[in-house]
């Protein structure tokens, strides 16, 4: 029960683990989709950065003429950095914190980069402009120069100019850029031809679109550079391992819970199936108990009916042997009733006597036969009480062995002592059932001239009568039965009894609280030995008290 | 049996831990979701033009965008109850302001010169100088901004609440009826529906050659030849860059005057190079918008023509020229709602 109870308990915890772990996996589970969607959007981050640097050179080299594509590449950026911040639950708070200060760079170098961008292409537009430009307006003042008198010096400076200003577009390098600045040197020095030749506004225009590519050139290209050298790739990057990192560590995270769990789950199983298995056990035994109940209740009852067949089998017997037992008398009684009636006045008086004597020793023995089944009837209804008064127990013992001597005619010597205090507190009727029948047996069941031994010891607490005969004994076999009424010893067939002597002893002595044990060698002699209470009046109220 | 019943509920307890167990193996199974990766705008294609034409078709919701046009003109959005969108955005003039500077009843006039909204979303960035990322930023900023709305999400919806009309739209086109985050919520869609597709030179871009007469063609051959489409170019025909008001002459010189607003971006970013620096602006629609540039300072498409070749190219155009790029920008007046503007 108690193992159950514990198995039961058990059973219930890993359940209840099993489930609240389920719950917790459930929420900090790796969602597949969120998981592909962040990790595409963080390799978008690098795609994008190198799309922009890319167009950023494009534009710089005008290959490319509108910035929609610069543009569109920045705004890219802006928005996946924004749908990064939302980093996937189930990487855990302390990746989710890592991600978002890593993302916090990434954004503070995108700004710069758009900064950068924005810059790039306020001084790109006007560059491009200008190199555009330049060339066309310069040559068309050359042709009008060269078809004008005293145009060839100004056509030549143009010419020069623009032959400085390709170089410094091809590197510019300080020579170069120097070359350029004599260049605009030697062709301002040359407005007032110019304005001879009305081109002075043109002039200026060459001379301003110069200073625009010498100015602005150097400075597209530093930004570029500055463009490229943003670490934003390398930004995107770590997030990217940052994130994988996390990932793993989700994943073994994820991995170690589903381990448990199925642990647990098998646990519960396990747990549910011994708790099963407990049960049906305890079942089947609960059956068997019950069927060995069944079994021995089963065995009680045949028990019972064979007691009760035993007690049958008694009354018929009792019945049979009481008839019998009177009939001897009463047969006695009948015919020297009958003799008496017809021969009594021819009979002489000793004859006469002779069978009176007949009809009172019938007649006795019949009422002594009554006095055993009224004793025993008594005992058996429970009504069989002792009267315990004073008496003297050497006495008693004496006129009983006296009166014994003297109804056996002296056929047998009964060697009687007697120790201790005589003062005794005892049943005498009773107690001279349980004497009377042990000495009487004694005598009937001994070979005349044969000794009986009588020894009775007082002692403070008990009285001990011993009777010992030198008899025929008691197969050992009838021992145990000795004392049923109605019982009589297979060797006691030759011996008249009504079999009910040693069961008024037993009877009477249960209701004194005494006790008698008998040991007895077939053909050697029989000895009863009967303890009983000194004091009946004691042990009376004692085992009343108790 | 005496323990019929504890068995049986055994029983019943197994068959839950089975389900548990196939839950759990069928928990690893991968789930295979469709990504929406619409968001992200992929970059156009490389064109050789420096224009693009604009889309025929953008997505927006139609049923929040009818809310939020409804609220563009609704006075209730201001604090005080007296200031709708189209009193600086008029809807007869292109969604500008007709005059130079935003005169409104209760509102200092406006510094700067109130734009289009048409084809906003295609913008990089809002604002004279550049200082909204996005229309959302930009709302947020001017339903606030005591110079223009002076009002708050909150204090717009509390009035908006009191119009029964308002709180049954509402309640049909948004979940969770009239509330602040909705009313941003449509206007913004109804912003983002304001485009201006199907210009006759959208047509002609889309090979169209028919679409445009001559003169708007060899227009358009000015406006690259002469440097126009160094800044205007994209879809938006500007608007994607920043760039100083007078490169090759000094524009504020000649005007005569100064005005803080003429600080352009350097108001927003407080670096030295970005004074007199302006978002270039989208030439869609310009037909309808003037007067033009920040300050309104050019009342025709003629003068502004001639402002941007003379400051920001050093040139001056002959007649002829100017009148093609005036004819080029002319046919650059789209379609709302499949209505010409």
């Amino acid at each position: 029960m108690n193992v159950s109870r514990i198995l039961r308990a058990s059973l219930a915890l890993v359940l209840a683990a099993f489930l609240g772990l389920l719950a917790y996996s459930t929420v900090e589970s790796i969602d597949s989709a969120e998981e592909q969607a962040y990790g595409r959007d963080l390799r978008r981050v690098q795609a994008v950065t190198s799309e922009l640097n890319e167009r950023v050179l494009k534009s710089r080299s005008a290959l490319m003429i509108q910035y929609d594509p610069l543009v569109h590449a920045l705004h890219d950026l802006q928005r996946l950095h924004e749908r990064l911040k939302h980093v996937p639950d189930f990487l855990g708070e302390d990746a989710a914190f890592d991600m978002q200060d890593q993302l916090k760079k990434s954004e503070a170098q995108l700004r710069e980069k758009d900064e950068l961008v924005e810059s790039f292409k306020t001084h790109n537009s006007v560059l491009q402009n200008s190199l555009h430009f330049f060339p066309i307006l310069a040559n068309s003042v050359i042709d009008r120069a060269r078809v004008a008198p005293h145009g060839a010096t100004v056509a030549s400076r143009i010419q020069a100019l623009i032959a400085a200003i390709m170089l410094f577009d091809t590197s510019a390098d300080a020579e170069s850029s120097a070359r350029v600045q004599a260049a605009q040197l030697d062709l301002s020095a040359e407005k007032q031809a110019a304005h001879a030749l009305e081109l002075d506004h043109e002039l200026e225009l060459i001379l301003a679109h110069s200073r625009i590519i010498l100015e602005r050139k150097p400075i597209a290209d530093r930004i570029v550079q500055q463009i490229l050298a943003v670490p934003l790739p390398r930004m995107a990057r770590a997030l990217e391992e940052a994130y994988s990192r996390h990932y793993r560590s989700a994943t073994a995270r994820a991995l170690l819970v589903r381990q448990i769990l199925f642990a647990l789950a098998f646990g519960t199983v396990v747990l549910g199936l011994t708790d099963v298995i407990l049960r049906m056990r305890r079942s089947a035994q609960a059956l068997q108990v019950a069927t060995g109940e069944l079994r021995e209740a089963n065995a009680a009852l045949a028990r019972e009916r064979e007691k009760e067949r035993q007690l049958g089998e008694l009354k018929t017997r009792f019945v049979s042997m009481t008839s019998h037992e009177f009939r001897t008398p009463l047969s006695v009684i009948v015919s020297s009733t009958e003799l008496l009636e017809n021969y009594s006045e021819r009979w002489e008086a000793e004859r006469r006597m002779d069978h009176l004597e007949r009809i009172r020793s019938a007649a006795r023995s019949m009422d002594r036969m009554l006095d055993d089944i009224l004793i025993i009837g008594r005992a058996e209804a429970g009504v069989l009480r002792p009267s315990p008064a004073q008496m003297n127990l050497e006495e008693f013992c004496r006129h009983l062995v006296e009166s014994l001597e003297h109804s056996s005619a002296r056929s047998h010597c009964i060697r009687y002592s007697f120790s201790g205090d005589p003062e005794v507190t005892l049943d005498e009727r009773l107690l001279s059932e349980v004497v009377g029948n042990l000495l009487s047996n004694a005598l009937k069941y001994s070979p005349p001239g044969s000794q009986v031994h009588f020894d009775v010891v007082a002692n403070d607490e008990q009285c001990r009568f011993e009777v010992k005969d030198e008899g025929i004994g008691i197969p050992e076999a009838d021992i145990p039965r000795l004392f049923q009424s109605f019982f009589r010893a297979s060797n006691a067939d030759q011996i008249k009894g009504s079999g009910l002597g040693l069961a008024v002893v037993k009877k009477a002595l249960d209701v004194q609280n005494g006790t008698i044990e008998v040991q007895s060698s077939l053909g050697a002699g029989t000895q009863f030995v009967v303890r009983v209470p000194r004091d009946l009046s004691v042990s009376r109220s004692s085992s009343a008290e108790l | 049996m005496p323990s019929n019943g504890p068995v049986t509920s055994s029983r019943a307890l197994l068959a839950i831990l089975l389900v548990a167990l196939t839950i759990v193996t069928l928990w690893g199974c991968e789930r295979h979701e469709k990504f929406d990766d619409s968001e992200i705008v992929e970059s156009s294609s490389l064109g050789d033009q420096p224009i693009e034409p604009l889309p025929l078709t953008v997505d927006f919701d139609p049923a929040r965008a009818a809310l939020g046009e409804a609220l563009f003109a609704e006075p209730r959005l201001s604090g005080d109850s007296k200031v709708a969108c189209t009193d600086c955005h008029h809807e007869g003039h292109g969604l500008a302001d007709d005059k130079p500077h935003s005169s409104v009843t209760g509102r200092p006039d406006s510094a700067v010169n109130s734009p289009t909204m048409y084809n906003v979303r295609f913008l990089y960035k809002l604002s004279w100088g550049g200082k909204y990322e996005s229309l959302e930023t930009h709302i947020d900023a001017l339903m606030v901004n005591p110079k223009v709305m002076a009002s708050s999400w909150e204090t717009a919806t509390k009035h908006l609440a009191e119009v029964a009309d308002y709180r049954r739209k509402f309640a049909s086109v948004f979940a969770d009826g009239l509330t602040p985050s909705n009313v941003r919520l449509a206007i913004l869609d109804y912003e983002r529906s304001l485009v201006t597709p199907n210009s006759p030179f959208d047509q002609y871009l889309r090979g169209n050659a028919q679409a445009v007469s001559p003169e708007v063609k060899r227009g358009y051959a000015m406006f690259k030849s002469y440097g126009c489409s160094s800044c205007h170019q994209g879809v938006a025909i500007g608007g994607n860059l920043f760039e100083r008001f007078g490169v090759l002459r000094d524009f504020f010189a000649d005007r005569g005057h100064f005005d803080n607003a003429d600080l352009g971006r350097f108001n927003v970013t407080q670096r030295d190079q970005d004074r007199f620096v302006f978002r270039v602006p989208s030439l869609r629609n310009v037909a309808l918008t003037a007067p033009y540039f920040h300050d309104g300072s050019a009342a025709t498409l003629e003068e502004a023509v001639t402002d941007m070749a003379n400051y920001q190219l050093g040139r001056d155009l002959p007649e002829r020229d100017r009148s093609a790029l005036v004819a080029f920008l002319r046919s650059l007046t789209g379609e709302y709602r499949g209505q010409a503007l």
